[in-house]
């Protein structure tokens, strides 16, 4: 490696370490202080007010548990259902195959703003609009096309002799789930609660048209701040939404290093 | 008393393709014995496997296991292990946990069942390997690994898909002794896909081959080189030459005449015939000593075990015998063939 190399790749590093700490670094900043304005390099006083209300406002702290249930639910019950699916699709036909990965694209890929028109009209007509359960409903419509995607790549790579030979090995269906499937595939999983999870906290467009302004999420209380001015407390609450990313990075690595490398 | 595996009128789909299968095949083992079954590429040995382990459906027929009726059973009710080509263990186990598995999977506590995985790797002599991860091992290794842990599940029945395939030579040394030595301490009955008569005759004590839709032949090693009952057969088992003749018969008697000169014969009726002759039925006499005609050696190509000869006789006629890869009898040479036996095949 030339020296003229070394110095662009570390330009490049450099430059990537600036575009991706500086927001956060500013918001860190912002969330601590009071009032900073330009020309000040750094704030006059520290101020955490913005991280206490983020935590103990009632109103704040709903909408903090409204998008932490929300998260879970449709992280555990679309892996639930993209695994066995991705699974039948990727051991099935090619016709199939290509089937349902097309509608789990479709999922994914419609602008926010389509899908949420679409699933606005069929949970109203559940009698599921303005609740929690909508809600739930339309942001497990993009997390099951996600996570579809994700299982039919790591099925269509899946060494399925391994479930041969436990079975003839007297394994039970059961028994084959528990003692080689789930331990194989313990890294995709992880990764794919962590993913459902992030579709679903990170969700702004269907949360509003679907929940109608009366389900409260993290994600709107930040936008309604921003618009409002309340740049310390957007912060805080715009951090507390990049905390959940950062923890499934570091969870996903974790559960790499466990895992054997069968499914890479 | 009911042989550990009896199979009756089975019947075996080939899968993806558009072939229809295997139909009709009957055969049985008993413990402690193998059944090689030979076949060309695609001629359905795997898809018996496969079917035979409950890992695909019969098309008819039935499977049974010491008298018992597995054809609709799952694959874990069968007490029949399947193991592939490529040996597949657990990534996720080390080697002791993988022998383990099939006592853990049936409940066995775990302390019992690692005693009984430590037994079978001794037996297999990988004891040492027993904290290791699958993917820290040899080839050779992982056979034996894979060997204890099938043998640890203690099946009435064990199917081996081409375990020897793909094997360096010394790797294949190890695997077949393991496997010779698993036929007689397991008592299970031995099932064993090959193309490999060398194979085939180190391991089995029968031999089933395949070809068209069902099975072309069941006999032992020895009967079945001694007569294969079809020329089919004849070039499946890979050890003969062909040479083309025909046979007259002159009253009670019938001799086969090639361009090497006449064997008498019995029990054929005149017409072309294809004698299969092994090399070491074959005498190459120097010169011309014998009442025969003298062929000329147009060309020679050399094996490990033995050799092919090209011969031409003056007519111009030619013919290509194996012979033991020690005769001396180069290209140009002249030489005489005697065919001390010969097995005929009518050509209609």
């Amino acid at each position: 490696m030339t020296r003229a190399t070394s110095a662009i790749r570390a330009a490049v590093v450099l430059l990537l370490l600036v575009v991706v700490l500086a927001p956060l670094g500013i918001l860190i900043v912002t969330s601590l202080s009071r009032a900073w304005f330009y020309p000040a390099v750094l704030p006059a006083a520290l101020d955490h007010s913005a991280w206490s209300d983020l935590i103990f406002d009632p109103a704040h702290r709903a909408a903090l548990l409204n998008s932490l249930v929300l998260g879970a639910t449709t992280a555990v019950v679309a892996t639930t259902l993209a695994l066995p699916l991705g699974r039948s699709a990727a051991l099935s036909t090619r016709l199939v195959r290509r089937s349902v990965a097309l509608l789990a694209f479709t999922a994914v890929a419609l602008p926010p703003v389509a899908l949420g028109a679409g699933l606005q009209l069929t949970v109203l007509t559940l009698g599921l609009g303005g609740t929690i359960t909508g809600v739930f409903l339309s942001h497990l419509v993009p997390a099951l096309g996600y996570l579809t995607l994700v299982f039919l790549g790591v099925f269509t790579r899946w060494d399925l002799r391994l479930e041969e030979t436990a079975a003839t090995l007297g394994a039970t269906g059961v028994a084959r789930w528990r003692l080689v499937l789930l331990p194989l595939l313990r890294r995709p999983i992880v990764e794919a609660l962590a993913l459902g999870f992030l579709v679903s906290w990170a969700q702004v467009a269907l949360t509003l048209l679907v929940g109608g302004g009366a389900v409260r999420t993290l994600p709107l209380d930040v936008l309604a701040m921003l618009q409002s001015g309340q740049d310390q407390r957007a912060a805080a609450g715009a951090l507390a939404l990049a905390i959940p990313a950062l923890v499934v990075l570091g969870a996903s690595r974790v559960a790499a290093r466990q895992t054997a490398a069968v499914v890479a | 008393m009911s042989r550990v595996l009896d199979v009756r009128d089975l019947g075996v789909d080939f899968g993806s393709t558009s072939r229809s299968g295997l139909r009709g095949l009957n055969f049985g083992v008993d413990g402690s014995d193998c059944l090689a079954v030979l076949g060309a590429s695609g001629s359905g040995k795997s898809s018996l496997l496969r079917t035979l382990a409950g890992l695909q459906v019969a098309a008819g027929g039935s499977v049974r296991v010491k008298g018992r009726d597995v054809t609709a059973l799952p694959p874990e009710q069968r007490s029949i292990v399947y193991l592939h080509q490529e040996p597949v263990l657990f990534p996720h186990h080390t080697v002791e946990d993988n022998v383990a598995f099939p006592q853990v999977v049936r409940g066995v506590s775990a302390i019992t069942a690692k005693q009984r995985a430590l037994e079978w790797l001794s037996r297999l002599q990988v004891a040492e390997l027993h904290g290791r991860k699958a993917d820290a091992l040899s080839g050779g290794q992982r056979h034996r690994v894979a060997l204890a842990r099938a043998l640890c599940a203690e099946p009435e029945v064990l199917l081996l898909d081409e375990p020897l395939a793909s094997l360096d030579p010394a790797t294949r040394r190890d695997v077949r002794e393991a496997l010779q030595a698993v036929r007689h301490a397991s008592g299970a009955a031995m099932v064993l896909v090959t193309h490999d008569l060398d194979d085939a005759l180190a391991i089995a004590t029968h031999i089933l081959t395949l070809g068209g839709e069902g099975q072309t032949a069941l006999a032992t090693p020895d009967e079945l080189l001694r007569h294969p009952p079809s020329l089919e057969v004849a070039r499946l088992l890979g050890v003969y030459s062909e040479i083309a003749g025909v046979v007259r018969v002159h009253g009670s008697v019938s001799v086969f005449d090639w361009i090497g000169g006449s064997v008498q014969t019995d029990g054929m009726t005149s017409g072309a015939a294809i004698a299969c002759v092994r090399a070491s039925e074959v005498d190459v006499v120097p010169g011309d000593e014998r009442n025969a005609p003298v062929l000329t050696v147009t060309e020679r190509r050399n094996g490990a075990h033995e050799s092919v000869l090209t011969v031409r006789n003056a007519e111009g006629a030619s013919a290509s015998v194996r012979v033991g890869s020690s005769v001396v009898a180069d290209a140009g040479t002249q030489v005489q063939l005697v065919l001390r036996h010969a097995r005929l095949h009518s050509i209609r």
